[in-house]
């Protein structure tokens, strides 16, 4: 007459355990959900009872009623189909109640009583600690990233009732001890010339520090952009779980492995608000900022993103996590990216000094879109040109991506080590402590904030970037004037009153 | 005419003006109008609907006719409103140099000083998106010229216009001349926006003019037109970079017509915004160097004057490397590295501290050096 089966419900990025309590009585036949449904669960009605029927079970001629129990969100997804099939086969005591006792059930159920896996199966999954959970075999890669251990799969719902009545036993999983894959990311070797833009990538890795380039079509924006995962520290192993966990969450596909490559995220300029900070209704997915967590956030034509989308990245940027808030309640998700962009420094693209015909209004407009505070954001601004004739053809080569990444690497344990923190997350309070200048550098700045070319906030970033860059030569005691000086020239400001770049 | 013997009721300037501001104006029109008597009297022959000139067209009498006699008032109020000073080709204050000029305005609007075009004059003109090089070389040469005694007449457009003007206002000396400038739209709208400061300096210490009654906007056609003004003002016309086409070549044909000396200087090969100055090199204008140059041309004594002094601060040796690898075209920090055969960031601070000296500029990432 009544059952409680163990199953689980995504909010935002994390799984949470709910109960789904199955009721078959009698009364006018009828079949309910009750408890906060989803548009999604109140469908999957008809999915369990297609799927029931397919499998060869009776569908009582009663009433029935199923509840959602837990605390008074809303719930759903299809991933509940199982756990409601298995619910009213115990309340009609096709299964005894004592078989399903410390298991859950996560799994879509298709019309013809196979299981399918659902998105999100791995933070579900390591939701339900405690129990042995059942997934769509399909889908026993995914969970295996969350709990190799207590996890069971079957093909098709007539296949787990013959299971758990002990007719058959649980058919065998293959060994899935996660294996570590790396992504393969294209090397920095192959970058010829763009010697500034490199030093102003391997400092972003290297202090966690925010990029914008500037530069016209062909200058290589995007191409030392898709360079800079392979010089970023390799994620840990509980960063790449959560990289891991997030991806399920947003329904994508995951790699056979843990992967410890950053992921890198590049979303198009069409994007809305809800892709890139999360979003939806019912059911709220990760957003791109989100996927982009530990990782880098690459927005390609950043003037082209609506002025709404990028001024939501602020509040997530300074701290490192995303709140959303609905009416039926807020959650919260993991921001921590590097944010790389860029732009063409007018709308025909620019050029060589000269080249551009834009009017000044024109340019002052596209460049009204990036606000005062969001270009602030950014430690980094630097100027890109296409490479000149003798860069191109020059046969040396730069350095190739594992030697930077080595240095970065150092920096990385080095700031670590030295204020638990990257340098692009150095406290103000901290500065005078951690990246105490000597005098002259002091002075430097001292003429720059006087000239009024550097704003109270830019004079705490310079010194977080100088720090990084005498760090990345080895030099960890007071920072000289020259560290000063480069960190300056890697920060251009967009003047309005003549629309360019100094 | 109806030629009656009735007193105006408004000064003369009131009617000029407001000839000046009718609809469907040109200055052919208006110089022809002025021919004919006082403006007043112009004035009403046009009110009571006479078509005095040949070859008018009948819809812009009838536009004439249909002006109301009140915008005589509106016109003089936001003349005192703004202070603007409106000089007729009656009038002895009317600037001498434009009286023989067939295509001279005959009613001018001003502010400031009149006197500033009694002395020597010259033309500083220039494209509106100049390299920082020009950008030097029109502030340096307005500077010089002013200090000189040189009235420096130019645009108060973006670009060079601006610089030469920004350095006229910085000469110093017991001779410095105050700079002129002949703008296109009405005097109380300043365009570009941006030099707004500039704008009100102009009016306030040196001289503004145009040929625009107030409230006119900054429409395109007004730019050519206020070009042969700004020729026709000027004894010696120099281009500091000009495009292959645009307002500045304009001006150089509107100074050619005239038979002024258009002088040019140099730019770098293959920078776009230098093609013009360069075109008019090729072409045997004569080359500006040094503001000696100029002064020559316009038959000063040059020995008077001490030469041009450097005032920065000299480049340390290595500093010199760097400039000297810069060469005279835009260059970006790479193409420096790879030349000077330095790291990046020994450049970048190399380059930093140049530009605190003022030897070097940049825009968009590309580095220029800053020469005399």
């Amino acid at each position: 007459m009544y059952a409680a089966i163990e199953s689980a419900t995504l909010i935002g990025t994390t799984g949470v355990a709910i109960t789904v309590e199955a009721h078959v009585g009698n009364g006018l036949p009828g079949f309910t959900v009750v408890g906060l449904p989803d548009e999604g669960c109140r469908e999957s009605r008809d999915r369990v009872r297609a799927a029931m029927l397919s499998s060869g079970f009776d569908w009582p001629n009663k009433r029935i009623t199923i509840n959602l129990a837990g605390a008074g969100e809303r719930r759903g997804g299809a991933g509940l189909d199982l756990a409601i099939a298995v619910g009213v086969l115990v309340a009609n005591e096709v299964l005894a109640p004592e078989f399903v006792q410390g298991m859950s059930f996560i799994a879509e159920l298709g019309l013809d009583g196979s299981l399918r896996p659902t998105p999100g199966t791995a933070p579900l999954v390591a939701a339900v600690r405690d129990t042995v959970a059942v997934v769509a075999h399909s889908a026993v890669s995914e969970a295996s990233l969350a709990r190799p251990e207590k996890l069971r799969a079957v093909r098709s719902l007539a296949e787990l009732v013959q299971v758990l009545n002990g007719e058959e036993s649980w058919p065998h999983l293959d060994d899935h001890d996660v294996p570590v894959e790396h992504d393969v990311v294209p090397d920095l070797a192959d970058v010829r010339g763009q010697a500034s833009a490199r030093l102003a990538l391997e400092v972003a890795a290297a202090g966690m520090h925010h990029l914008l380039m500037v530069g016209p079509p062909g200058a290589g924006k995007s191409m030392l952009a898709r360079r800079l995962p392979g010089i970023l520290p390799r994620l840990t192993e509980d960063e790449a779980f959560a990289c891991a966990m997030v991806r399920s969450a947003a329904g994508m596909p995951l790699h056979a492995g843990v992967v410890t490559s950053p992921p890198f995220r590049s979303p198009h300029h069409s994007m809305s608000m809800a892709a890139m900070v999360g979003g939806g209704s019912a059911h709220i997915r990760p957003g791109e900022l989100t996927l982009a967590n530990n990782g880098v956030l690459f927005l390609d034509e950043m003037g082209e993103f609506a002025p709404t989308v990028l001024d939501a990245l602020r509040q997530p940027l300074e701290e490192g996590v995303v709140h959303i808030a609905r009416a039926q309640g807020s959650i919260s998700m993991p921001a921590r990216s590097l944010l790389v962009a860029a732009t063409n420094p007018c709308p025909c693209g620019g050029g060589g000094p000269g080249t551009c015909g834009c009017q000044l209004p024109i340019k002052q407009r596209y460049f009204r879109r990036f606000s005062g505070p969001l270009l602030d954001r950014f430690d980094l601004r630097i100027n890109l040109a296409r490479p000149s004739t003798a860069e191109l053809t020059s046969s040396e080569h730069g350095e190739c991506s594992a030697v930077v990444a080595e240095r970065v690497q150092k920096v990385r344990d080095l700031s670590l080590r030295r204020q638990g923190c990257v340098n692009s997350a150095i406290p103000a309070d901290m500065l005078d402590e951690v990246a105490s200048l000597s005098e002259d550098a002091m002075g430097v700045l001292r003429t720059r904030l006087d000239s009024g070319r550097l704003s109270g906030r830019g004079y705490h970033r310079v010194r977080r970037v100088a720090r990084t860059l005498a760090d990345l030569h080895g030099e960890t005691g007071v920072i000289i004037t020259q560290w000063v000086e480069v960190a300056l020239s890697l920060r251009v400001s967009f003047n309005a009153a003549d629309g360019t770049f100094r | 005419m109806s030629g009656s013997l009735m007193t105006a009721r408004y000064p003369q300037w009131v009617y000029a003006a407001a000839l000046a501001a009718l609809p469907l104006q040109t200055y052919k029109r208006l110089r022809m109008l002025m021919s004919l008597g006082q403006p007043s009297e112009v004035w009403e022959a046009l009110q009571e609907g006479e078509r005095l000139l040949p070859g008018v067209k009948t819809e812009c009498w009838r536009a004439w006719h249909a002006v109301p006699s009140q915008s005589l008032v509106e016109i003089a109020e936001s003349c005192i409103d703004n202070d603007i000073t409106v000089t007729t080709n009656r009038d002895s204050r009317y600037p001498s140099v434009l009286l023989g000029d067939p295509h001279a305005p005959a009613v001018i609007f001003s502010k400031g000083n009149l006197q500033s075009l009694h002395h020597r004059r010259v033309g500083i003109v220039g494209t509106r998106t100049a390299t920082q090089q020009g950008r030097y070389s029109a502030r340096h040469l307005g500077q010089s010229l002013a200090e000189a005694g040189v009235c420096v007449v130019s645009g108060l457009a973006r670009g060079i216009d601006y610089e030469s003007h920004v350095g006229a206002f910085a000469a110093t000396g017991d001779i410095a001349a105050m700079p002129c400038a002949v703008v296109a739209s009405g005097l109380n709208k300043v365009y570009p926006p941006e030099h707004h400061e500039l704008w009100k300096r102009m009016g306030e210490e040196a001289l503004l003019l145009s040929e625009a009654p107030p409230n006119a906007p900054a429409e395109t056609h007004r730019f050519p037109l206020r070009n042969r003004i700004l020729a026709a003002l000027s004894e010696v016309l120099v281009v500091v970079e000009s495009r292959s086409t645009g307002g500045s070549m304009i001006t150089v044909r509107e100074a050619m017509k005239r038979d002024i000396t258009v002088m040019a200087v140099p730019g770098a090969v293959k920078v776009p915004s230098c093609e013009g100055t360069n075109m008019l090199l090729r072409d045997g204008c004569a080359p500006v160097l040094d503001v000696s140059d100029v002064l020559v041309a316009l038959g000063l004594d040059t020995r008077r004057h001490a030469g041009v002094v450097d005032t920065r601060e000299p480049p340390t040796a290595t500093e010199q490397l760097v400039l000297e690898a810069m060469g005279n075209a835009p260059c970006t920090i790479d193409e420096l590295s790879l030349r000077t055969n330095q790291r990046v960031v020994d450049v970048a601070v190399l380059l930093g501290r140049l530009e605190a000296k003022d030897w070097v500029g940049h825009v968009d990432g590309w580095w220029e050096a800053l020469l005399r």
